[in-house]
């Protein structure tokens, strides 16, 4: 991580690549009107954009797959013209692609190589690996990935990692990451910008397509904006820049707060729509339990890969569900089917719009109305019937009503896409509805009408369960959030509470939570009393961990509970927090709260350790300092 | 926002000409009238109102299957028995009318066929045998099964009863083209105005989809098998009252005229797409074809070449056509 904070001299370096001019027609569609670009080598350029702003294909262009129409590429001072991808590799010019290019069958080392495969003569598959472990260690990756093993069978992050490999096995020195993060979990995103930081270092040149503005200014050393088709913010230092100057370039205006937090709490007076209790589907959902009550959204938050979209798929009958309830009005729903789901009431938009929810060959308003072919007995459409209520749902998206009849939902952009998925759940008046991922794919601008919408299904009474991973989106949407982390509910607080950092916290597997349990366990066996990790905000704490050797000091709360100090059994000790042991008035115990801190200076909490009374106090120093070193290898 | 408002713009209004060439019936269509205009320059003959009720008649026991192979494809699937499914059926047809009155000879054949698809659909959707392999393997029984229920000979003591299935007439039109013509009427309807229609539709577009959105995805992917097997049961109900005989190798190769015929129509093999009214273009176009090889006297040894070429010549044609009329 050492190498992300470096500074960079970018200054007085001729750039790698500059595009001017550039412009690509699609069909009737303008992609690019007049694009520039300018890349150095050894920085990492942000490319940034609305939805259909153009930088995927300007991306494209860059890396071969379009040819252009009109402007021109300037490669290392050479102007040059790229027929298809083999040229722009055969210049050194590679893309790490959103869906990726990989040959899922094919095992990791012969993906890595695939163009090889093109050439003549015979594979050496013993110069191969060399070859992938070389590349690998100059990622600082050894070992990360499984040579043998067949793609299909490999995460996300790393067939990304693969395809950075494929593109470092043509001795690529332009890589183009297109929406690299998409898919991945913080913990992952890290590990990607360490190895983009190596790739800069090396004096590649690196384009960095992206949505998340956090990410861009974490990596980015100069960012482009485009904005329809056209260049709108050229080559700016990263530093310069704050994000509300960066979205209104993206947006072309000022936008208002995008969340519009007036988070009056669903009265807890409202009838719980839905309930889960112990929710069990292997592998991956362990144990979850939650509930929503009508009118309210609550989030799931977690990394991928916690079991978040699992445990919907399972609720909604996608997914077999061996163990746990589900209750939608306080009647049980059995795991049969989706159709039984849809019947008592739930809507379910899942998270990948081209494969999950649209049908491509049916018709705008077909596809607004699929989820009633099934839900209502009768043999004939009867599309007329809903065809009044179809065209006040298009008016209330903002669609003129004749788009109704369009072919294919395949012309809109994603986030009105969406809008007629949501839509589609909304023809049937459902009590519950439930939104995995609900603006993936979709620019900011469409998200906060997104936002405006869900709220309002919600004021109309609806319970909305929405599965994000990203968590900024989580806290300004929903009044509550559970927490699952590997499978498992872990907590289950007002998103009041919560900020960015507790929720990465919360979520963070249990790998750097083992360390922290690890420690607690030690300390508590040691003095023979209890030790918890919490989150603290004035006068009120958030239970990450707690481990109790004697019951006699049991604190009073378990890990994921919410409560103000007075509700536990040592509140004169966390009100003071002082790196010494504080003694219970009421039974004695002696209690040292220490502040714990990540090695990158993020509030980690604070870890706390009592003592049975009448015990000799440990030094407070040596406890604190063993807390510390245990925080500095998170 | 004004990208949005660029993209919701509605496309610019084509001329109503250009807008019917965009569907593919009527380019298919187009090209059967072209096809017989070429053959009635190539043989007087061609346009005879009695040529063009023998083409109707031969269209019959194809166009039947193809209904079932249109539902078929539409779900993403493919029936490579229905043929041998046709023989089978025929045979157990024959031996039923040694025993039992007409009707219920019929209907005992109809059975036999709906089950045999229902087995291949079942196969194919619960465990998740690629249709390709099940039907080939069901094409393989069923037409082995057929030679020995018939004993390798054909049942020739066909009621005379029979005939009237085919050859009574309606207001001058022959039965089974009257049946022909409502079976394409009801299978149209149902494709476009029922929910099972389009569901139909939507699982062979999206089956994760339609599985989302509630639909009862297992029951109509099962379904489109069962219809081709019934429906191949009822074309070689026709077949074996017109020649008064039951055959075992009756329905040979049938399966490729009907694939031929749905995918000339504009089916895509993927799913989701076609029409019945496509389909049964395609039927004509098969029949036309063959027929007009046959009134030229072109030996039956060089038909399958030129059928062969006019097929993917015209798929080729429509192909390059269609990305042109789509610009």
């Amino acid at each position: 991580m050492q190498l992300l904070e470096q500074e960079k001299p970018i200054a007085t370096v001729a750039p790698l690549l500059v595009a001017r001019g550039v412009t690509k027609t699609f069909d009737r569609t303008r992609a690019l009107a007049g694009a520039d670009f300018e890349l150095r080598s050894g920085e990492v350029h942000g490319l940034l954009g609305a939805n259909g702003a153009g930088k995927s294909t300007l991306s494209k262009v860059i890396a071969g797959h379009y040819p252009l129409d009109a402007g021109e590429l300037t490669y290392r001072g050479h102007e040059i013209r790229l027929r298809n991808t083999r040229d722009a590799l055969r210049n050194g010019i590679a893309i790490v692609m959103q869906e990726t290019s990989l040959v899922p069958d094919l095992s990791v080392l012969e993906n890595i190589f695939l163009p090889e495969l093109g050439r003549k003569g015979w594979l050496d598959y013993p110069a191969m690996r060399r070859r992938g472990r070389e590349i690998l260690a100059s990622l600082g990756q050894d070992g990360g990935l499984p040579f043998d093993m067949e793609v299909r069978r490999l995460s996300s992050a790393q067939k990304q990692l693969v395809e950075i490999a494929k593109a470092l096995g043509v001795d690529a020195s332009l890589l183009i990451f297109d929406e690299p993060t998409a898919s991945l979990s913080p913990g992952e995103v890290e590990r990607l910008f360490d190895v983009m930081a190596r790739l800069r270092a090396s004096g590649r040149g690196l384009v960095f397509v992206s949505h998340r503005l956090e990410e861009v200014f974490a990596i980015t050393d100069r960012v482009t904006v485009m904005r329809e088709g056209r260049t709108v913010m050229n080559a700016r230092p990263t530093a310069s820049l704050t994000q509300a100057e960066l979205i209104r370039a993206m947006v072309g205006a000022e936008l208002g707060a995008i969340y519009t937090r007036e988070h009056e709490a669903a009265s807890s007076a409202a009838p719980v729509a839905l309930e889960v209790r112990g929710l069990a589907s292997p592998p991956v959902v362990r144990d979850c339990s939650f509930s929503v009550r009508r009118g309210e959204i609550l989030g799931l938050g977690g990394l991928v890969g916690a079991g978040r979209s699992e445990a919907l798929e399972a609720i909604f009958g996608l997914r077999a569900r061996p163990a746990g309830d589900v209750l939608v009005g306080g009647r049980p729903l059995p795991a049969e089917s989706p159709k039984k789901a849809i019947r008592a009431g739930i809507g379910f938009v899942a998270e990948d719009r081209r494969t999950q929810n649209i049908v491509p060959d049916l018709s705008v308003r077909e596809n607004l109305l699929l989820a009633h072919l099934g839900a209502h007995r009768g043999f004939f459409c009867n599309y007329k019937q809903r065809e009044a209520k179809a065209q006040a749902l298009m008016a209330s998206l903002g669609l003129p009503a004749e788009r109704l009849l369009d072919a294919s939902m395949l012309n809109f952009s994603g986030g009105m896409q969406q809008k007629i998925i949501i839509a589609r759940w909304l023809m049937l008046d459902p009590s519950v509805l439930i939104l995995d991922e609900p603006t993936k794919g979709v620019d900011i601008g469409t998200r906060a009408s997104i936002y405006a919408m869900l709220r309002e299904i919600a004021a109309r009474g609806v319970a909305i369960v929405v599965v994000s991973s990203d968590f900024e989106e989580l806290l300004g949407l929903c009044d509550r959030i559970v927490v699952i982390s590997d499978g498992r509910t872990i907590a289950d607080l007002p998103s009041g509470m919560l900020d960015e950092e507790k929720l990465t916290l919360l979520a963070a597997p249990r790998t750097s939570m083992a360390r922290n349990t690890e420690l607690l366990r030690v300390l508590a066996g040691e003095q023979d009393g209890a030790g918890f990790w919490a989150l603290i905000e004035e006068d009120k704490l958030i239970c990450l961990n707690a481990v109790v050797s004697n019951p006699r000091v049991d604190p009073g709360f378990v890990a994921g509970e919410a409560k103000s100090f007075d509700q536990t059994r040592i509140p004169i000790a966390l009100r003071q927090r002082e790196a010494t042991f504080v003694a219970e008035p009421q039974d004695g115990r002696a209690t040292l709260v220490v502040p714990m801190t990540s090695p990158r200076g993020h509030d980690l909490g604070w870890v706390g350790l009592s003592v049975p009374p009448g015990r000799a106090l440990p030094p407070a120093e040596t406890i604190r300092a063993r807390i510390e070193a245990m925080a500095a290898t998170l | 926002m004004s990208m949005e408002t660029a993209i919701l713009a509605t496309p610019p209004k084509a001329s109503w000409l250009k807008s019917l060439a965009r569907r593919l019936e009527v380019r298919m269509l187009a090209l059967a009238l072209v096809i017989a205009l070429g053959l009635s320059l190539l043989s007087p003959y061609f346009l005879t109102h009695s040529n063009i009720f023998n083409m109707l008649d031969q269209s019959v026991v194809i166009g039947i299957v193809a209904v079932g192979m249109t539902f078929v494809i539409l779900t993403g699937g493919i029936d490579l028995s229905v043929g041998s499914v046709a023989g089978l059926t025929g045979i157990i047809l024959g031996l039923s009318l040694q025993s039992m009155p007409i009707a219920p000879a019929i209907l005992v054949a109809v059975l036999a066929g709906a089950g045999i698809g229902l087995v291949s659909g079942l196969l194919i959707n619960i465990f998740g045998l690629a249709a390709f392999v099940v039907t080939l393997g069901v094409m393989a029984i069923g037409r082995s099964l057929a030679y020995i229920l018939s004993g390798q000979s054909a049942i020739s003591n066909i009621p005379e009863g029979m005939q009237a299935v085919v050859y009574t007439n309606i207001l001058g039109v022959p039965s089974n083209v009257l049946f022909l013509l409502a079976l394409y009427a009801l299978a149209w309807g149902y494709l476009t105005f029922t929910k099972g229609g389009r569901t139909i539709y939507a699982v062979g577009s999206n089956k994760e989809a339609a599985r989302a959105a509630g639909l009862d995805t297992l029951f109509y992917s099962v379904l489109p098998y069962v219809l081709s097997g019934a429906l191949s049961a009822v074309a070689i109900t026709f077949s074996v009252a017109q020649i008064m005989s039951a055959d075992p190798l009756m329905g040979n190769q049938m399966e490729l005229d009907a694939i031929a015929a749905v995918v000339i129509g504009g089916a895509s093999l993927y799913g989701g797409r076609g029409s019945m009214i496509g389909t049964l273009i395609g039927v004509f176009i098969m029949v036309m074809i063959r027929n007009g090889l046959n009134l030229m006297g072109v030996s039956p040894f060089w038909q399958g070449s030129a059928i062969g070429t006019i097929i993917i010549v015209a798929l080729l044609v429509e192909r390059l056509l269609s990305a042109r009329i789509s610009r």
